[in-house]
């Protein structure tokens, strides 16, 4: 979660706005407790941005800041975006979040920030874009190289950090990426698939072994 | 027919315009004060950022929403009041119309801000308009928020135009009283008219399209409204019957706001002689009906989320039936349905006083039921991970109580500049020209005490 | 116009509005901003070492050019610098694969903390009142020069420092020990001293172990929070994540008594009563030797009844746990945190340590190794003066220096750290930070930040290879800091009787030792910041049959009458600030606890039954008392925990730590009672009774992230 703060400038909202409920991690690793002592258990799960094919933050979007490249990624204009939050509504995941205010970083913590991202003024929405400006540098690269992307060209912040490499991410639409394969497991499904949103993030089931 | 009106009918209607009291100024200053401060507000919020409010995630839509709803829900009084009764030809609305139609100009304009006040970066909100522009694109068509603004638009538009018109005879009237600035002044805004029978045709016939094509604007703008809510897959967000609810909920509240409005007249410009009792055991008779219908939209929506036992919608169901929301729930269904069914359906207590009692409850309650819409479903979504609460903060209170104080400072002045019951109207009651319209079936006259 | 033009111009109009709304307009979306025309900056990838656990993962950083705005001589201005922006693993390191814990990904926030201190600073007002006044370098370093002349009794001087092992610690260790002073005090708050001691005992290796997870299929933890905070968590992060993702998948059985992370992960959770690891550990050590072809007699005694009595843990499970461990190999056991931290702590870790030998997990496949450290990498001649002792003498010394650790925050208040710094004549602090510790101090010589220095460490597990640790500064100093090893090498240049140290600088004492590594050990610094060698094994000396410990010593104390206590306290690493020592990055304070979801705040972990029993409600102020002392703080009702236990995780509760952790939460290690392993001394922290009383109504002082903890809150509603 803090890999995906450095690299994405999310502001550090403080103790009194994480109270009120605004702490903005783009990235939070879900937990529930199912059945009580001693015979309790521990659901993890992250939960990211699921770049819906069919996404509902997309079309009630006023000004397109929300809209669909065509790559397949939701992405969010910072400049578009007026603020209605109707996206945030809309997303059944919660993975929306809006600046309260304009962010600030006690100098010289501001040297940490990446140049590669914009940081966010007050009244807008944001939320996990799958590291877009790492997807971007590896375009760029392949393409002065004369070359296509590759599986493991692109790491997203999380997924790099991750020390149990829980987190696989790549392309999709290549058959032989290590993603599309463990997408294809059996042991997968997807985050509130009956919602019709076609999230595009495959959630690998712990195989039980009492 | 009848003894006729007063004959200091047209003096009593036009008193307001030429005799101001010290108490007009101060009830001005009080309110005017009122509103700049939510005027101040709203800068302090826009200077200090939007976190002012008690927005959170998952909260992200709150009061101001809710003020959205509700404000442009009480527009649907006067428009759809005043245009179906005209084309029904009840002839117990004259008095009425330009009361109600008021109302909804006003009320429209005062919701219409809210979509402004509750934008993060609100500098920017004519982006929500199809204008050619730098970033090369139109406003997102498939947004129920771009719905929102040409519905809305529209309807002001169509409403100014409804509230107008029958305006024009009265500065005509108030011009021929008068002289100097004020003479000029209304000479302008009475657009040359002459009362010729050309002019009155014109009149008439503008005022029954108008009444024709209102209607469906009037439907159509709290259908979108509702979709604001029912086109994102929120629980119990996403419900087929919210286009009729609302609407119907706005109507509701509508005319809950126009008895208010309707009684505070009477009793501060003393037009005792004008409206009369029949008028408001009318409108409780309507608000009764509406209140019913109100009844079974939430019962019919209550009972199929509890049989369909959907698991999100559960969830939402039980927070505001017997969770945190409940206190605020049953207050509703105590001020919305179960008083004034009760207050409304005898006539012993469908006095004035009854009507106002019940009226002002169903504001309260159709306040409640738009806060209640938005705030428990969005704080119970589909991941329980993420629920939340929301607390309104001062900067929300603030502007939510200065509108109220808003509506009622425009009312005051509207009072102050136009006759608040359209003249002519009672006139052409009390002397119907058939060649201008039809007779009333039952005309109203003033005088007659029954229903 | 003509009303009929007009329509049909309307309608015209309104149509194409229509139509642009259907189909998909965004294709013809001109993106705001033109892919080719943004050139992400070129980012150079320097090697460095994490320093904040002794774990020593390897790091590569991404340096980018930017303005940092800085007074130098009273001129405020924009210097352009080449700049830290993240800290990623390094892939090819083999202690962490590429991969990061959390902690380590802040660590980058050390470097451009607002509070750091900037230049030396001289005490002006009376101590711990953290009135300080900035001198210049040269008059710190006289300063501290004529301290250490004034010295009468060269052997009064004492260092308190982390006992990680590197060759920055062993050149701290050389000035002291030239300068005729006693060896660093070595503080850890968390150190595994009972398991160094277990495994020097039975194998010869004063070495906390190293665990091939990837090729377990059965892993058994008694306590140790590996996936957490224990031991080297992101090289056994790495180990877990692929005996996870193999096809033959492997079982985690986790044994505590607070479900922690790893807990949370395990596939089998047992909670045990608290101090009775070792006698389950030995009960499973039977079941597991019963079933082979030599039946140990020394384990007869641990039957399962027996066990059961004990711990808690039903016979039955204890015999088809102890099957599994028979049937499924390689299978390998691992103790750590509380299971160590009660006064019989060694009974524990040797049991466990039996246990691993029945299931033939030593130096084989999917069990239980040593990182090779070669003779001449051993860290430091002496080793490190235990702190329990020492620190209870620290009042006799009249000049202190304190390397960057913060015992005043980090050891119970019944060792009186703070009294003793009280009376110490001078104290100087090496540390950027100016906290609960270094306030007291009367000189501060700030160090640089890693990315700043020259930075070494030498890990003792978490790789089967050899690694040794040591990279270059990333980027140049921001302020007026300087390098704590070149510091004192300047200094015992500069005493009347100098202390020589044969380097002239820290980097040259690491190219020595890297020399000796071999021809191009140096090279593999700049390159990766360290080398790695796939090193021979050393033999472990392994005792034929398994040392079963004192059957005397299974049993733990506590501190605390029972009756009047009634509650185990539990002071855990938190996920967050592992010991504290991170609290105050902002990063950290804002993440979400794994487990609980609480950001910025401390609580206490209590049962569901404990909690409705004393009428406490989630949020509500609880004071925990010990013999000791009290703290307060709001409670969090939790099924992951015993009902005779309380748990406050570790790391706020700094009375003075920068501007993010001053003044927040309460500190659990300070009302704990000074009981000590019984062998080694060491501090058992797990073993003090409390008790609870409600004090208060929810305020807002527990910040949950979460909403709701369970996945169908209302399942149990009656319809």
């Amino acid at each position: 979660m803090t890999a995906c703060h450095a690299e994405n400038n999310i502001p550090t909202v403080g103790p009194a706005q994480a109270a009120r409920g605004r702490a903005m991690h783009w990235l939070r690793v879900e937990r529930y407790w199912e059945g009580e002592f001693p015979d309790v258990r521990l659901k993890f799960r992250p939960v990211m941005c699921q770049q819906c094919d069919a996404a509902p933050c997309e079309p009630v979007c006023p000004t397109y800041a929300s809209h669909h490249t065509a790559e397949g990624l939701n992405a969010q204009v910072y400049n578009r975006c007026i603020g209605t939050r109707y996206c945030a509504n809309a997303c059944p995941y919660n993975v929306r979040f809006f600046d309260f205010f304009n962010p600030a970083w006690p100098k010289p913590l501001d040297m940490q920030l990446n140049p590669d991202v914009s940081v966010r003024e007050v009244g807008v929405m944001e939320k996990c874009t799958f590291c877009v400006q790492r997807i971007s540098a590896a375009q760029i690269d392949a393409k002065a190289e004369k070359r296509e992307l590759k599986d493991g060209d692109v790491k997203t912040a999380c997924a790099q950090a991750c020390p149990a490499k829980a987190l696989v991410f790549g392309d999709l639409n290549d058959p032989e990426s290590e993603v599309a394969r463990l997408s294809r497991s059996p042991r997968g499904s997807k985050l509130l698939e009956d919602l019709g949103t076609l999230p595009k993030v495959t959630y690998l089931a712990r195989q039980g072994d009492a | 027919m009848s003894e006729g009106l007063p004959p200091t009918m047209t003096e009593d209607l036009l008193r307001p315009l030429l005799r101001t009291s010290w108490r007009f100024y101060l009830l001005v200053a009080f309110l005017g004060s009122i509103v700049a401060m939510g005027l101040g507000t709203w800068a302090y919020q826009m200077y200090r950022g939007f976190g002012m409010t008690g927005i959170n995630n998952p909260v992200y839509w709150a009061f101001y929403i809710t003020n959205f709803v509700f404000w442009i829900g009480i527009s649907h009084a006067g428009t759809l009041i005043s245009a179906i009764l005209r084309l029904v030809n009840a002839g117990w609305r004259r008095p009425v119309t330009r009361c109600a139609e008021v109302i909804t100009a006003f009320a429209l304009m005062i919701g219409a801000m809210f979509p402004i006040i509750h934008l993060g970066r609100p500098w920017l909100f004519f982006w929500l308009m199809p204008y050619p522009n730098q970033r090369m694109i139109w406003p997102n068509f498939r947004s129920p928020l771009v719905w929102d603004f040409f519905a809305i638009s529209t309807y002001l538009s169509g409403s100014l135009l409804f509230l107008f018109l029958p305006m024009i005879p009265d500065f005509a009237l108030i011009r021929d009283r008068s002289t100097g600035l004020r003479r000029k002044i209304y000479g302008l805004l009475a657009l040359g008219w002459r009362g010729t029978t050309k002019q009155w045709h014109r009149l008439e016939s503008a005022m029954q399209i108008m009444a024709i094509a209102i209607i469906p604007v009037a439907v159509s703008v709290h259908t979108i409204v509702s979709f604001d809510f029912s086109m994102a897959p929120v629980p119990m967000w996403h419900s087929t019957m919210f286009g009729p609810y609302f609407v119907a909920g706005a109507i509701f509240s509508g005319i809950a706001g126009l008895i208010i409005a309707m009684a505070t007249l009477r009793k501060f410009l003393h037009l005792e002689a004008y409206l009369h009792p029949v008028h408001f055991q009318n409108l409780g008779k309507l608000l009764l009906m509406m209140s019913l219908l109100w009844g079974y939209f939430v019962f019919a929506e209550r009972l199929t989320t509890w049989y369909g036992n959907d698991v999100a919608e559960m969830n939402v169901f039980y927070v505001t039936q017997r969770g945190s929301f409940a206190p605020l729930y049953w207050t509703m269904v105590v001020v919305n349905f179960v008083i004034p069914v009760i207050v409304l359906s005898l006539k012993k207590t469908r006095t004035i006083a009854g009507c106002v009692i019940a009226s002002c409850g169903v504001c309260v309650g159709m306040w409640l039921e738009r806060f209640l819409i938005v705030v428990p479903s969005l704080s119970h979504k589909f991941l329980p991970y993420s629920w939340g609460h929301y607390r309104p903060r001062p900067v929300e209170l603030l502007i939510t109580v200065s509108t109220f104080a808003a509506m009622a400072l425009l009312y005051v002045l509207f009072a102050k500049f136009v006759p608040i019951i359209a003249i002519w109207e009672l006139k052409a009651g009390e002397h119907p020209s058939p060649a201008l319209s039809p007779v009333a079936a039952h005309e109203h006259a003033l005088g007659e005490t029954h229903a | 116009m003509e009303r009929r033009d007009f329509i049909k111009l309307t309608a015209v109009t309104g149509t194409t509005a229509a139509l642009t709304a259907c189909g998909n307009p965004e294709h013809q979306l001109i993106r705001f901003v033109p892919d080719d025309d943004i050139v992400p900056g070129i980012a150079e990838w320097k090697p460095s070492v994490c320093p904040l656990c002794r774990a020593g993962c390897g790091l590569t950083v991404r340096v980018l050019d930017a303005d940092f705005e800085t007074t130098r001589k009273g001129q405020a201005g924009v210097v352009a610098v080449k700049a830290a922006k993240k800290l990623e693993g390094q892939p090819a390191h083999p202690v962490n694969h590429g991969g990061l814990c959390v902690r380590g990904q802040a660590a980058i926030q050390l470097t451009y903390h607002p509070d750091r201190i900037t230049t030396p600073l001289k005490r002006t007002g009376p101590r711990g009142s953290g009135e300080f006044a900035p001198i210049a370098w040269d008059a710190a370093i006289a300063e501290l020069v004529s301290q250490l002349d004034r010295l009468t009794d060269r052997a009064s001087l004492a260092c308190i420092a982390r006992p990680r092992r590197s060759r920055r610690l062993e050149l701290v260790a050389e000035f002291l020990s030239r300068f005729g002073a006693p060896a660093p005090i070595g503080f850890e708050t968390f150190d595994d001293e009972v398991l160094r001691r277990a495994n020097s005992t039975m194998f010869g290796r004063d070495q906390l172990p190293t665990f091939d997870l990837a090729r377990a299929e059965l892993v058994v933890s008694f306590g140790a929070d590996f996936l957490g905070t224990w031991n080297s968590p992101v090289s056994q992060n790495a180990g877990f994540g692929e005996m996870r993702g193999r096809r033959s998948r492997g079982k985690l059985v986790q044994i505590e008594s607070r479900m922690s992370l790893s807990g949370g992960s395990a596939d089998e959770w047992i909670p045990v009563n608290p101090g009775t690891e070792g006698v389950l550990a030995l009960g499973l050590a039977h079941v597991v030797s019963s079933k082979s072809a030599k039946p140990a007699a020394a384990l007869a005694e641990y039957t399962p009844a027996a066990v059961e009595k004990i711990t808690g843990v039903r016979a039955a499970r204890i015999e088809r746990l102890g099957g599994e461990l028979a049937e499924r190999r390689p299978a390998v056991a691992m103790i750590g945190g509380p299971a160590l931290a009660h006064t019989n702590g060694l009974f524990h870790a040797l049991a466990v340590n039996t246990l691993n030998v029945a299931l033939g997990a030593v130096q084989q496949p999917g069990g239980l190794f040593f990182t090779p450290e070669l003779p001449s990498l051993r860290a430091g001649s002496g080793a490190l003066t235990r702190p329990s002792a020492a620190l209870k003498n620290l009042s006799a010394q009249a000049l202190v220096l304190v390397d960057d650790v913060n015992p005043v925050f980090g050891s119970p208040r019944a060792w009186h750290v703070a009294e003793a710094l009280a009376k110490i004549p001078f104290i100087v602090s090496f540390g950027s930070f100016i906290d609960d510790t270094s306030v007291n101090a009367d000189l501060l010589l700030p160090d640089h930040s890693f990315l700043e220095s020259w930075t070494d460490s030498l890990p003792e597990s978490g790789s089967l290879e050899l690694v040794a640790n040591a990279a270059p500064p990333v980027m140049r100093p921001l302020h007026d800091t300087r390098s704590t090893p070149d510091v004192l090498i300047e200094v015992g240049g500069k005493l009347k009787t100098p202390v020589a140290l044969p380097w002239k600088t820290y980097d040259e004492m690491l190219k020595a030792s890297f020399d000796k590594l071999g021809a191009n050990a140096w090279d593999g610094v700049e390159k990766q910041g360290g080398f790695w060698s796939a090193a021979p094994e050393s033999r472990i000396t392994l005792h034929e049959s398994p040392r079963i410990p004192n059957p005397e010593s299974q049993i733990p104390n506590f501190d605390g009458d029972a009756s009047a206590y009634p509650l185990h306290f539990l002071p855990y690493a938190s996920q967050a600030f592992n010991d504290g020592s991170v609290a105050h990055l902002p990063w950290l304070q804002e993440l979400p606890d794994p487990l609980t979801s609480a950001m910025w705040c401390s609580w206490v972990e209590i049962n569901p039954q404990t909690a409705a029993a004393k009428k406490i409600a989630e949020g509500d102020i609880v004071e925990i008392s010990s013999t000791q002392g009290s703290i307060r703080l709001p409670a969090f009702v939790s099924p992951g925990i015993a009902p005779n236990i309380v748990a406050v995780p570790v790391g706020q509760g700094h009375g003075v730590f920068t501007q993010f952790a001053s003044g927040r939460g309460a500190n659990p290690i300070a009302i704990l009672a000074p009981m000590a392993e019984a062998e080694t001394g060491a501090l058992a922290w797990a073993a003090t009774r409390v008790k609870i009383e409600r004090v208060g109504d929810a305020n807002r002082s527990l910040i949950l992230f979460a909403g709701e903890m369970r996945e169908n809150p209302h399942e149990n509603e009656t319809r």
